[in-house]
């Protein structure tokens, strides 16, 4: 199996105050640290396990700035083939665009691959569309939110979707296929210093973006960055017990964990 | 003629209550709603609800007229919810009705997977995860970085556009129409081969997993003794939630270690943590900070849990979980 | 030779006397035994991959061990193998990933880590200010964690108070490293180290108080030939007492008993500097353990134990610890040493006995 997998690096702000520039123009990302993108790493170690199963290899492929390559190393340190940098240094908001940047460069380097792996969502954006986007326009069958892959024959694979309510999906799908990834899927091996180092003597390649670029157009505007509606602390459910019991039941109604 | 689709989601015959939040922001851009929905009376679907709002219908009022029109699917509900065939349903409909406005989906597991293929499909602009609309300055709020940024999107193009929306966002802008829906039915169009439904797999309690739950209902020292463990038990079956602890409890095997939240237990991120007679210490937070909602009990006012959590009660934890008990039962 | 090679050598002299496994925190009631885990190492059979992570890295084995073969380093060249492997616990792997992105085990925003001083009513310098370049080395767990966050705001407030300056270099600061090269990611460790050594170079640091006993140990011996006198909090404000620059006025009136950190006691020689900090406190009527100084119990909160917790449900030995601070008319734990707190704490909460970090004790009294 050759499988192609994409990786993002994303800024690392769980534990950071995020702060807006230039009058909702930028989110200040300067003091900010990196990593990898969570589902990515879920969907790396995925891909890998499997090739290790059936043979074949994986390619890690990366849309971003030179610094990017980070994740490449670290895909190579958990197992994969071969790295690529679709460098540029523009942020693809529009997940549309990226899917035509992707389809455009798998299709001029006729990269080969009987699937193609991405994470759900990236944590930065979450928009939780390449993958889909992408296989419409490859034509190719789509399956997201993979909890499980049960079977990875040579035309097929039996997966398993997470649907809401602890409730689950058994699918066929039809190889070759784009798979999204949803993060517990597996535990990821821990990739360290030395293993990145070691990685770092395999060459990645580096591609232009601005090379795939044909009817690559934006169709939504990213019109502005504003905060959300400041929450102060908790809302206290006061007031007599039955009352406060039955508003948080209302709470666990809306955030759909109870019917 | 203008207006927008909704694309109803309705899993094992039960239309989710989500789909509120599709028509709600439809109304709220004023536009003419069409909803897209499995026949229910298809004999190929195994559960078929009495209305199209589900076994019981909804909260007692007749969600049928909060749209202008019905389009019912003759399809197999696991068929419709397929994003092989959903993009040949839209097209079909298109063919017949016209090219929407806009076409609302769930942000669900299986509403993203339907707008990413179809805005794809179709090539189409996408804005996924909208929670707010300016009707003014026609923008669309959409979550970055774990909602600690909203950026205002807004299409690019002519045509049609795709969304999906957050669960809870715009329920209240649902409001009824003075005149039933007009009934349509569509019937011919392809079925993919590329992908195919199996079957439903319910998540196994032996191999129950904290860190994949969605629901956690999680105990702390708070709870006094061994003996109101069933009680709890008992609550987390009511609320389908799953049990976990802090370290403590386990630690006095009130729990077994695979249910610890915390640095030296799990690390969760479920859709709602509610946790009973936890103080909050550093090294529990750190296992649970991430979760979308935090809802703390906790008869301590001071207690450092209720700076992490969204919402709060400030009670005894036997009192509320006998409540909830009685509401839940009654 | 490497040191692998090194370790194997010397593991080739174990005699296999036993006297670190009878000594070691873990021996007996976990499946762990060191002397076993040595015979396994001199014939390069299997080991578990769940054994290695019990030891605390306490360090009583090389301490006692006739023959220098030094089972503590041993047990971390095997952890390496396993982090190389990648096959290592998640909570683990967790401290890593996060120590690798944060420069701090819990994963914190390194933008924060100054957030201790804030707060303080007293002016803190960044050590680039200062004339002495004296560094107040915060640990990772005192920069974040809201109950361990109070001993550098004390010992910040007393050495103010004695007129000893200092600066810190707040968000620039990185984890020391202590626990992750014990963790057995030496790569990790490299990398941790030539930050913060870069910046001592760069700010010109000239003497460093570390506030916990485990940065002490890694920027003293773990850091190479650094130039710059490293000392732990406790002998600083020992000497500060013994000079008579600060004077505990106040009184204690309780029963305190100290518990030494393996870290500043049997693996830094540092016992008596925190107890005649306790001794010059009018009214606080000092106690010991049975077990103290270079046999004193290990608290199990070292070797990466902070973030991970064995399979195996055995009494702790921080439960063991309180219930003989009870029993011998305790009504306070003290000790110096962040982990100790917080490990001693729970049980202790049980017990309904304090554990106070010594610098909290003294600003009551100062
Ligand atoms: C190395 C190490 C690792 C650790 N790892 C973890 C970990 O992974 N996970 C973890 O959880 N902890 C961990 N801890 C322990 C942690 O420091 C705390 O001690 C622990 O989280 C406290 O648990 P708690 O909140 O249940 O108990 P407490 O702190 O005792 O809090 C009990 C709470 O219940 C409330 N309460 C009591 N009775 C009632 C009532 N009737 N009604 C309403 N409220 C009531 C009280 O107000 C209080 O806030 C670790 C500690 C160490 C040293
Ligand atoms: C890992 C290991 C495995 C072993 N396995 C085996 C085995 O399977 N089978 C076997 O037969 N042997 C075995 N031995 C060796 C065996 O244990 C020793 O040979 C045995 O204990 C005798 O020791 P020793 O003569 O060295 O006495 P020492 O170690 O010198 O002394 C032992 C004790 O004898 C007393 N003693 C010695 N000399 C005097 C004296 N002059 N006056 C008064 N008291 C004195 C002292 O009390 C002293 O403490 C093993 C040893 C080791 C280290
Ligand atoms: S360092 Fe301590 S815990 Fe580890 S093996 Fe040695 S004695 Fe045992
Ligand atoms: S103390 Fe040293 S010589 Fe004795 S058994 Fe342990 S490692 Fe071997």
């Amino acid at each position: 199996m050759n499988l192609i997998v994409f990786t993002k690096r994303v800024p690392a702000t769980q534990e950071e105050e995020l702060r807006i520039t230039g009058e909702g123009k930028a989110v200040d990302l300067s003091k900010v640290p990196f990593k990898v993108n969570d589902w990515d790493n879920y969907s790396v170690e995925e891909a890998v396990r499997i090739v290790e199963k059936t043979g074949g290899a994986v390619t890690a492929v990366s849309i971003g700035d030179a610094e990017s390559d980070e994740v490449l190393r670290r895909a190579i340190a958990m197992g994969a083939k071969d790295g690529f940098l679709i460098e540029t240094g523009d942020v693809l908001h529009d997940p549309g665009a990226r899917a035509t940047l992707i389809q455009n460069f798998l299709k001029k380097e006729s990269v080969p691959f009987d699937a193609i792996f991405t994470g759900v969502q990236s944590e930065d954006d979450q928009f939780g569309a390449v993958g889909g986007i992408l296989a419409a326009k490859l034509g190719l069958p789509f399956v997201s939110m993979v909890i499980s892959i049960d079977a990875f024959e040579s035309d097929h694979v039996i997966a398993r979707r997470e649907l809401e309510g602890g409730l689950q999906e058994r699918v066929k799908v039809i190889l070759p296929c784009v798979i999204s990834i949803q993060t517990g899927i597996n535990e990821p091996r821990y990739v360290s210093i030395m293993g990145v180092r070691k990685a770092s003597k395999v060459e990645r390649k580096v591609f232009k973006a601005a090379d795939y670029q044909e009817n690559m157009v934006s169709k939504i505007e990213a019109v502005k960055w504003v905060y959300p509606p400041k929450k102060g602390g908790a809302t206290i459910l006061s007031g007599e017990l039955e009352g406060a019991c039955k508003e948080l039941l209302g709470i666990l109604k809306e955030k759909g964990v109870y019917q | 003629m203008s207006y927008a689709l909704v694309v109803a989601e309705v899993r094992r015959g039960v239309f989710e209550e989500r789909n509120l939040d599709a028509i709600g922001l439809c109304a709220l851009m004023e536009k003419d709603i069409s909803l897209l929905v499995t026949d229910n009376n298809n004999e190929m679907n195994q559960n078929p609800p009495s209305s199209p709002f589900g076994k019981e219908g909804l909260g007692g009022f007749s969600g049928e007229k909060l749209v202008n029109t019905i389009i019912k699917v003759k399809i197999e509900e696991a068929l419709f919810l397929n994003p092989l065939n959903m993009v040949g349903v839209v097209k079909t409909m298109m063919d017949s009705k016209g090219k929407p406005d806009v076409i609302v989906f769930t942000h669900s597991s299986s509403g993203t997977e339907l707008a990413s293929y179809v805005a794809g499909y179709f090539d189409l602009p996408l804005i996924t995860d909208v929670n707010g609309f300016d009707k003014e300055r026609d923008v669309f709020f959409k979550s970055y970085y774990s909602d600690k940024i909203f950026g205002e999107f807004r299409k690019a193009a002519q045509g049609p556009f795709v969304i999906t929306v957050r669960s809870g966002s715009f329920k209240e802008y649902a409001v009824e129409k003075t005149t039933p829906p007009v009934i349509e039915t569509i019937e011919d169009f392809p079925i993919a081969e590329g992908r195919n439904f199996m079957e439903y797999v319910e998540e196994e309690k032996a191999e129950i997993d904290i860190t994949k739950a969605e629901f956690l209902l999680s105990v702390g020292r708070g709870i006094g003794n061994k003996d109101e463990i069933p009680d709890y038990e008992k609550l987390a079956d009511l609320l389908k939630a799953t049990l976990s602890g802090s370290r403590p409890v386990i630690d006095k095997m009130w729990l077994p270690k695979a249910r610890q939240v915390g640095t030296s237990g799990k690390t969760v991120k479920p859709k709602v943590y509610l946790a009973m007679g936890i103080s909050g210490a550093f090294q529990h937070i750190a296992g649970m900070k991430d979760s979308d909602c935090i809802i703390a009990v906790n008869k301590d006012p001071e207690a450092p849990i209720f700076q992490y959590a969204h919402f709060g009660i400030i009670a005894d934890i036997h009192k509320v979980r006998d409540k909830l008990l009685e509401v839940l039962k009654g | 030779m490497t040191q692998t090679q090194q370790t194997q050598t010397r593991v080739l002299t174990c005699i296999q006397c036993g006297k670190c496994t009878g000594s070691c925190p873990e021996a007996g009631r976990t499946p762990f035994n060191i002397r076993m885990l040595m015979r396994k190492k001199q014939f390069q059979s299997v080991v578990e991959e769940s054994i290695p992570w019990y030891c605390t890295s306490c360090g009583a084995c090389t301490l006692r061990c006739p023959r220098d073969v030094k089972p503590s380093e041993v047990i971390i060249e095997m952890r390496s193998a396993l982090v190389e492997n990648g096959a290592i616990p998640v909570a683990i792997q967790k401290a890593l990933e996060n120590t690798f992105v944060q420069k701090n085990p819990w994963g914190r925003s390194r933008a924060k880590r100054g957030a201790w001083f804030e707060k303080l009513d007293i002016e803190v310098l960044h050590v680039s200010e200062t004339e002495s370049k004296r560094l107040l080395f915060t640990c990772c767990i005192q920069a974040y964690d809201p109950r361990c966050m109070v001993i550098p705001q004390n010992v910040a407030k007393i050495l103010n108070k004695g007129g000893i300056e200092f600066g810190v270099l707040g968000e620039e600061e990185a984890c020391c490293g202590n626990e992750i090269r014990r963790i057995g990611e030496v790569g990790l460790f490299d990398e941790l180290k030539e930050e913060n050594k870069t910046n001592f170079e760069e700010y010109g640091i000239q003497e460093i108080i570390a506030l916990s006993p485990h940065c002490m140990n890694a920027l003293k011996k773990e850091y190479g030939d650094l130039g710059i006198k490293i000392v732990h909090y406790t002998e600083v404000l020992a000497a500060m007492i013994k000079e008579g620059s600060i004077i505990p006025k106040g009184s204690f009136n309780k029963k305190v008993i100290y518990h030494d950190p393996c870290f500043l006691g049997k693996q830094n020689g540092i016992f008596d500097e925190p107890r005649s900090i306790l001794n010059t406190i009018e009214g606080l009527e000092p106690l010991e353990f049975s077990r103290s100084r270079d046999n004193s119990m290990c608290c199990e909160g070292g070797g990466g134990r902070m973030f991970f917790e064995v399979e195996a449900t055995y009494q702790r030995n921080a439960e063991v610890r309180v219930k003989e601070a009870v029993d011998k008319g305790a009504e306070v734990i003290a000790t110096s040493c962040p982990f100790c707190v917080m490990t001693l704490e729970d049980p202790a909460t049980e017990k309904g006995i304090a554990v106070k970090e010594l610098s909290e004790i003294l600003m009551e009294v100062l």
